[in-house]
């Protein structure tokens, strides 16, 4: 099965490749027009210009545009559909977590108020944990209890958590860093908590904004179905440029879930709510219908726990929900090698999850995430690839106002996509180019990714630690 | 020796090869797809379940209170 697990990144950037050469030999076949030499024009009686009217034919055009209409309109009615069966499911098996069965188990009950029990892994905090503390105390529902989950830590996290009044937990022995911490808090704390007491696990580095608490205690309240909340984060200030691009990119993000309704694509391990049953039930399922250790709330080899639970509660046919009003703010990488670190990460963990979750409904949409990148890398060089070419082969400046009009539209739509950031965040989705850049380095982590999975390369966890002096990533 | 006109680096005729051709239809069709979906991601969202009254009644209250109404 390892086999298998490794050819995942392969099998999608060579489906991506596949779509590709089919577009590519299609178009050789119509043997396109090689354009004509530009022609020459004067503006304004004084200014010579060289241009090309050249655009694709209107065929072409209607083609384009409706393929990539239908294949994006294919995918989430597609993804809604598996969705809406996941909620109707009353199979207690395979979807124990269903909310029909779950109302089923627990009409006519009242386990009493809705309570918020805190959970912060912490390896080494110390700069970030009073921030994140008095984030949570501030609360206008403050948490029942908060439980700093001190993990091999040797700064100054523990006294400075005591020093705040909440309770530690100190991992005994755990190897499996993040992951494992929170499995042996979970052991100690799950057991008492009744229905309603809903466990939050959130980041060291995250501070919750104000409401946060509050509105998951009302979803909860509302829903008992519901079995989780998770969190919209957005980047803190600073940084420079490179915190800039990833607010951009969190902002943008936010926008497409608030679009979505709040659909969740991740839980995000920055803060999350859970209702115990759900946490008990994939606990349950483990060495199951789901990957990993048997009892183990969280998979201890998964990369990125945080969409390994989300996988694995999606599986069992949780309803979940990222509402608009429970936003936390999380550090943004400050070096470039600090956000290679943590992407290379987050995109191994991606895939090394799909592999380990194979082809079912619930992944369906995690499949077609990673197919559109492995696509977009392929448009990108190739958009780069004859930019470079057209630019290193002519003498002479052309316009073209066609794919002008067309870059023109790409502007409107990165400024609008960041309307809310605030004037940074719009002059830098106007200029195109430098997120256009940011958009390549991804897809180069996204590569690397790839190419490291297939090749089996031990994938280490580096974790990025914020000192005073400022950040550091520990290898 | 043919003398070919130049551009920064490269010479000019090469935008005549026919792989420059495919490769620039093959961007052209790329970037319109892109294009669409960008200015999908602009517009607002409609929702048919909005506009079709559909089933989504609910029978009975979901609050963990068991006897609010639903």
């Amino acid at each position: 099965m390892r086999w298998l697990q490794r050819s995942v990144g392969l099998a999608i950037l060579g489906t991506a490749t596949l779509g590709a050469v089919l577009l590519w030999v299609g178009v050789a076949a119509s043997d396109p027009d090689p354009g004509q030499r530009p022609q020459q024009g004067l503006l304004f009686g004084v200014w010579r210009v060289f241009y090309d009217t050249a655009m694709p034919s209107g065929r072409v055009l209607v083609a384009a545009a409706g393929v990539g209409l239908l294949l994006a309109a294919a995918v989430a009615a597609l993804e809604r559909r598996i969705t809406n069966r996941a909620r109707r499911s009353e199979n207690p098996h395979r979807t124990p977590l269903a909310p029909k069965l779950v109302m089923a188990q627990t009409r006519g009950e009242y386990a009493g108020p809705v309570t918020v029990t805190v959970l912060i892994p912490a390896h080494n905090e110390e700069a970030a944990i009073g921030a994140t503390l008095r984030s949570l105390l501030a609360q206008s529902v403050p948490p029942a209890r908060i439980v700093v989950v001190a993990d091999n830590c040797t700064d100054q996290t523990v006294p400075l958590a005591r020093a705040v009044g909440v309770d530690i937990f100190e991992t005994v022995g755990n190897t499996k860093k993040k992951a494992g911490a929170l499995n042996q808090a979970l052991r100690e704390v799950l057991p008492g908590q009744g229905d309603n007491d809903l466990v939050m696990v959130m980041d060291a580095d995250t501070t919750l904004d104000q409401g946060f608490l509050a509105g998951a205690a009302r979803r909860m309240t509302e829903d008992r179905a519901l079995m989780a909340v998770g969190g919209l984060f957005y980047g803190e200030e600073g940084a420079g440029l490179i915190g800039q691009f990833q607010r951009n990119e969190y902002i943008r993000y936010q926008r497409e879930l608030k679009r979505r309704r709040g659909r969740v694509f991740v839980l995000t391990g920055t803060a999350s709510v859970f209702r115990p049953r759900a946490l008990r039930a994939v606990a349950a399922e483990r060495g199951e219908t789901l990957p990993g250790v048997p009892g183990d709330v969280y998979d201890t080899i998964a990369l990125t726990e945080d969409n390994e639970l989300t996988m694995a509660l999606k599986s069992l046919g949780a309803l979940m929900i990222s509402p608009p009003e429970c936003t936390v703010v999380t550090e943004v990488m400050p070096s470039w090698g600090a956000l290679w670190a943590q992407r290379l990460r987050w995109q191994r963990g991606a895939l090394e999850n799909l592999g380990a979750y194979g082809m079912r409904p619930s992944t369906f949409r995690n499949w077609m995430q990673q197919l559109g990148i492995g696509y977009g890398v392929i448009a990108l060089s190739a958009y780069v690839l004859l930019i470079l070419m057209m630019v290193l082969a002519t003498a002479n400046w052309v316009w073209f106002p066609f794919w002008l009009g067309v870059g023109g539209v790409f502007v409107v739509e990165r400024v609008v996509t960041v309307w809310r950031g605030g004037w940074r965040a719009r002059l830098l989705g106007l200029s195109l180019f430098p997120e256009l850049f940011y958009a390549m380095f991804l897809n180069v982590v996204y590569v690397k990714g790839v190419w490291d999975l297939s090749l089996a390369r031990q994938a280490s966890w580096k974790h990025v630690v914020q000192t005073r002096e400022g950040i550091e990533v520990e290898r | 020796m043919t003398v070919l006109p130049l551009g920064i680096l490269l010479p000019e005729d090469l935008l005549a090869n026919e792989f420059v051709a495919v490769l620039a239809a093959f961007v052209a069709i790329n970037t319109i797809v892109y294009v669409t979906l960008a200015v999908s991601k602009v517009l607002p969202k409609l929702y048919l379940s909005d506009l079709v009254d559909g089933r989504n009644r609910r029978g009975e209250t979901r609050s963990i209170h068991p006897d609010d109404a639903p």
